[in-house]
């Protein structure tokens, strides 16, 4: 599943370990997210999205949207 | 905040290398009850250092969710995936254990038995599971 949480963080500079901190994850989850290599767990994309301000669909998407 | 609501005695750092420990004097107590001490003392020294490895081994994630202190909920993941693949490496093994027993004119004791506590603890399991969700 296709996402935004790179170009959302990067426009924050935040470092993936920050926010995994903030998550409460590892970084290399946040890096296996941003690479499209595991999709995360419901509360865990409502975390990111709030996070961010933005929506889960503005956030995740699939090839189609 | 995702982690946080999986914790527990599992994730922290110091639960296999005590799992680890506790595991390695009970093989010297069943080890000196059977006669042989000596074994029992190999046991736990191994344990022991295995225990000690991981404690001291350092921050990979790999280390770390081993250990307990790096889980999180896509490690909980690979973590069953891994125990269901292991889970179907032993049920192959029985089954060919258990095959070869049988072709030797031999009973097929005890493998018939774990395979069929395997076979019912996945069933219910599952009940269980289906019971749940």
């Amino acid at each position: 599943m296709k996402n935004a949480v790179r170009a959302l963080r990067m426009r924050q500079n935040l470092a993936q370990g920050q926010l995994a901190e903030a998550m409460g994850v590892s970084r290399q989850t946040i890096n296996s997210i941003e690479n499209e290599r595991y999709t995360p767990s419901l509360p865990l994309a409502l975390a990111l999205a709030r996070y961010f301000g933005v929506t889960v669909e503005e956030m995740f998407y699939d090839q189609g949207s | 905040m995702t982690k946080d609501r999986n914790r527990g005695i599992t994730h922290s750092k110091w639960f296999l290398p005590s799992f680890s420990f506790v595991l390695g004097l009970v093989i010297l107590a069943v080890a000196w009850l059977g006669g042989h001490p000596g074994e029992g003392a190999y046991g736990l020294a191994g344990l022991t250092a295995f225990g000690l490895f991981f404690l001291l081994a350092g921050r990979s994630e790999t280390i770390r969710g081993l250990r307990g202190d790096g889980r999180d909920e896509r490690f909980a993941q690979i973590d069953l995936r891994a125990t269901a693949i292991t889970g179907l490496a032993l049920l192959v093994a029985l089954i060919v254990a258990w095959l070869v027993a049988i072709a030797r004119g031999q009973s097929g004791r005890p493998y018939d038995w774990l395979l069929a506590i395997g076979g019912l603890a996945y069933l219910l399991a599952v009940a269980w599971f289906r019971w749940r969700g």
